[in-house]
């Protein structure tokens, strides 16, 4: 029903393979050279303290900052220098940091935009008239309109998303993601600022999507959050990993601990 | 090969005047983030009030400082009346951008019927022309030479040595970090207004200075320059700016001279492009600047 | 003349409805801050000109001088200069919309505007320069006498058909899926670009679309008032228009309809009654241009949304709720 993502060739076989990503802007190296493997239909957590790199990286994977050194390999296929809106519509789908839906739209809205295959979308289609592409607008509405009811927001359907609250806009964003149909979800703190309540509901959609097949790459601060949903988790300090693999295991090793994590 | 050597010399002149207007447009950007569509209408206002003092028997010098003086009140009521109350509300940059364009607008038509559509000029009080290898410049425009020069010292004194001038970067380059650290942003951005108020209005004096006449309709060509010359230097960079000045006011003077003299303010729009296309953020681009679109 | 008042009312209002659908689409559906669109109208009523005009040299030695002149019948020269519209697009939206962040974007049309009123004042071979182009001959001049009172309708009649065609066309274009892709870039591009919209792509079509239709304005109106020079199309007049829009209404048709008839149209019919005797010469018109420059800043200030503000999307099927709210602007 929602996302059927083509499982990768062999289950072991990384879905992304990021190679020595570098990013530096007007001398500031934000990302120093990361190289991270994203297992498929897993969510891999990406850790660390503050002005580590964390989002920078997230962006650069997204495609929405260009990397100023390495490669991007997404299922075989070499991304480095292709622009974000075609990694979208490769698969590779990212939610913001701060909330970014469009204000002005409705909800329903919000999720219809980002529907792939509407004869309507383009100039020729709109031109031919709403019977040309009415159909598709149809399924899609029901679609959405699923995911509204999944999530809950089935009432605010005909309300601006901008007038909604912080946790309403998060899961619009992730809702909108969906739509897409992504192969590898890209969330950038999708918790924060958002209500406990709705935090485990998030959570559970994200451990719903997971057993579909999904595959997540997620910054996150929260700890416990991390340690419940996360199957691996990459940490990242000043530009660098630092560490990776299960919580458990990086426990173990001193530095991490010392570097960042508490308890 | 003289013309070309008569054309560098109005290129000294040409750069100190841009210089002045530049260096005002973009410490206004730089610090109070405001794209201030009716700077070249200040300009010419001031310009007027100047012709007005020069008018009435003054030497143009003292109209200059009454110039410099209605720049520098006008630009801060603007900015106390206008520009702020919408920044505060929340307007959008393109929003600030529509309501300085209906400013700028405004103070055209507003002077229009009072100051009427013929061009004017100010009464020349030193004659004297001064020759040196080649180059001819009035006593005037040497004396333009000399004033952008030291107000360039000036201004430099002031960002590097001032208290104000270091309160005047730190909001430039993090305004919400400056108040924190206890900078009254407040009276910095008042203070901005005012220096470079008065910095465009000394402008539009001199550039009138420099022209053979002016009227209402030069306002639009003085902002292109300005803007051009900011722009090329970097968006809210006030040394940028003084370079983006050396190069613009060489090379439309250089180009009037080898082609037609009333395209160069096509000339200075063509760089303005360029520098838009090729590198947006300018020659001394730095972290707030402008750079894609996003 | 009550009927050619009239005419000329109904003319100017389509060429003015047709002309701020058209920026209504580049800046109120997408976003775009044309600030160059009068350059657009008048490149359409260039092109519909000299494809108009006999040769420059039969009208007697250096009359007027100009590029062109080759006579066309209708309806050559609106096609001819709708075309324009369009191709004038290409190149200055390659260059523009590119890379450009949306203010930058806007100065550098705001500059071209002003910059190609001088070119063209100047160069005085390629378009008559200041004076401009006169004795542009109506469409079907040779078979209906422009000067009788059934021309006038005629013509009015011929706006009028060319209004509800462009508006089916932006109507389609704005309340369609590719409309609400449109309006998300306009929200927030990032976002647009992270669900797989191409800004790039998406603004250049519109671009090019508002450029054929404001070309196809211009050519309705030169072939009206059978002049146009650069006086008629100073940069200030892309402002009006944009305060039509800010005053109707942004991001709907409805809206850019009721800003033409409000703003362009209203206010020149309002001031028409002052006496143009009122104060020194020139007082009036630049009295207007300052209650332009009011009613933009009034607006942004009070009412940004505009009169009609842009309708709420509801789909068929959806639950009901009392306490919709409005769109907050900006």
């Amino acid at each position: 029903m929602l996302a059927q993502p083509e499982v990768a060739v062999a289950a072991n076989r990384p879905l992304l393979v990021a190679d020595d990503i570098h990013r530096h802007f007007e001398g500031l190296h934000a990302v120093d050279g990361v190289s991270i493997d994203v297992p498929p239909g897993q969510i891999t957590g990406l850790i660390g303290p503050n002005g580590a790199g964390k989002s920078t990286f997230l962006a650069v994977l997204a495609g929405t900052l260009p990397a100023t050194g390495g490669t991007i390999v997404f299922d075989g296929v070499d991304i480095t220098r292709q622009s974000a809106f075609r990694r979208a519509r490769r698969g590779i789908v990212r939610t913001f940091q701060l909330p970014s839906e469009f204000a002005r739209l409705t909800v329903l809205e919000n999720l219809l935009v980002a529907a792939p295959d509407n004869r309507g979308d383009s100039l020729v289609g709109a031109l031919l008239g709403k019977r040309y592409w009415i159909e598709d607008e149809r399924r899609h509405t029901r679609v959405a309109r699923e995911l509204l009811a999944r999530f809950g927001m089935s009432a605010k359907e005909s309300d601006y998303a901008g007038n909604m609250s912080g946790g309403q806009k998060r899961l619009i964003e992730i809702m909108r993601a969906l739509m897409l149909k992504p192969r590898l979800l890209l969330l950038d703190e999708p918790m924060s600022g958002v209500h406990p309540k709705i935090v485990l509901e998030i959570q559970r959609y994200l451990q719903d999507l997971r057993a579909e097949g999904l595959t997540i790459l997620m910054v996150e601060h929260e700890l416990h959050m991390v340690e419940r949903l996360c199957d691996s988790v990459v940490v990242m300090a000043q530009g660098k990993v630092i560490g990776s693999g299960t919580m458990a295991s990086l426990r173990r090793q001193r530095e991490i601990v010392d570097a960042y994590l508490v308890g | 090969m003289d013309l070309y050597v008569a054309a560098f010399g109005f290129g000294l002149v040409g750069m100190s005047v841009i210089a002045i207007a530049a260096v005002g447009f973009t410490m206004q950007f730089g610090i109070t983030n405001m794209i201030n569509l009716a700077y070249g209408e200040v300009m010419i206002s001031s310009a007027y009030v100047a012709y007005y003092v020069n008018k009435a028997g003054v030497t143009i010098w003292v109209g200059m400082i009454a110039g410099a003086l209605f720049g520098a009140v006008f630009s801060f009521l603007l900015n106390r009346f206008v520009y702020a109350p919408f920044q505060r509300k929340g307007t959008s940059h393109i929003g600030m951008v529509i309501v300085s364009l209906a400013v700028s607008l405004m103070i055209a038509n507003l002077l229009l019927p009072i100051v009427g559509y013929y061009s004017v000029s100010y009464q020349d009080t030193t004659g004297g022309l001064l020759r040196a290898g080649g180059i001819v410049l009035t006593t005037n425009q040497i004396a333009i030479i000399g004033v952008a020069v030291v107000l360039m010292l000036l201004i430099h004194g002031l960002l590097r040595y001032t208290r104000l001038g270091k309160a005047m970067r730190a909001t430039a380059a993090n305004p919400t970090l400056a108040r924190n650290c206890g900078i009254p942003t407040q009276r910095v951005i008042d203070a901005v207004w005012l220096i470079t108020g008065a910095l465009c209005g000394l402008a539009g004096v001199v550039a009138a200075m420099n022209s053979d006449s002016f009227a209402i309709s030069n306002g639009a060509g003085f902002l292109i320059t300005a803007l051009a010359a900011a722009v090329l230097g970097g968006a809210g960079q006030p040394y940028g700016a003084m370079i983006g000045a050396v190069i613009i006011g060489l090379v439309t003077e250089l180009s009037a001279a080898a082609w037609a003299p009333e395209y160069k303010e096509v000339v200075a729009f063509g760089i303005l492009v360029l520098v838009m296309v090729l590198r947006p953020q300018g020659l001394l681009a730095k972290r707030g600047a402008l750079a894609a679109a996003g | 003349m009550n009927s050619y008042y009239a005419a000329n009312l109904l003319v100017y209002a389509g060429v003015d409805i047709i002309a701020l659908l058209a920026l209504n689409l580049q800046f109120g559906v997408s976003g775009i801050v044309n600030f160059s669109f009068i350059v657009f109208q008048a490149v359409g009523a260039y092109a519909a000109a000299i494809l108009s005009m006999p040769p420059d040299y039969a009208q007697g030695y250096d009359f007027q001088v100009y590029v062109g002149g080759y006579q066309l019948p209708f309806p050559i020269p609106w096609l001819g200069g709708a075309v324009a519209g369009g191709l004038l697009a290409i190149p200055v939206g390659l260059v523009v919309l590119r890379k450009l962040r949306s203010d930058y974007q806007a100065i550098a049309l705001l500059v071209l505007s002003i910059i190609t009123n001088e070119v063209i004042t100047n160069a005085r071979p390629f378009l008559n320069g200041a004076a401009g182009l006169a004795l542009v001959p109506p469409p079907f001049s040779d078979v209906i006498d422009p000067n009788t009172e059934t021309y006038q309708y005629f013509y009015v009649a011929m706006t009028a058909i060319c209004v509800v065609l462009v508006f089916v066309v932006v109507n389609r274009i704005v309340n369609s899926p590719y409309g609400r892709s449109l309006r998300a870039m306009r929200e927030r591009e990032l976002a647009a670009m992270a669900i797989g919209k191409n800004p790039v792509q998406l603004k250049m079509t519109v671009f090019i679309v508002g450029g054929v239709i404001a070309g196809l304005s211009g050519a309705i109106l030169v072939g009206f008032i059978q002049l146009w020079a650069p006086s008629v199309w100073l940069y200030p007049e892309t402002i009006i228009l944009f305060a039509a829009i800010i005053v109707g209404g942004r991001g709907n048709n409805v809206g850019a309809i009721l800003g033409a008839l409000l703003v362009p149209v209203g206010f020149e019919e309002v001031t028409r009654f002052i006496p143009s005797s009122f104060g020194p010469p020139g007082l009036i018109p630049a009295l207007q241009w300052v209650a332009i420059g009011l009613l933009i800043i009034g607006f942004l200030w009070f009412r940004p949304e505009g009169v009609r503000p842009e309708p709420r999307h509801v789909f068929e099927g959806a639950p009901v709720r009392e306490d919709l709210e409005d769109a907050r602007a900006t």
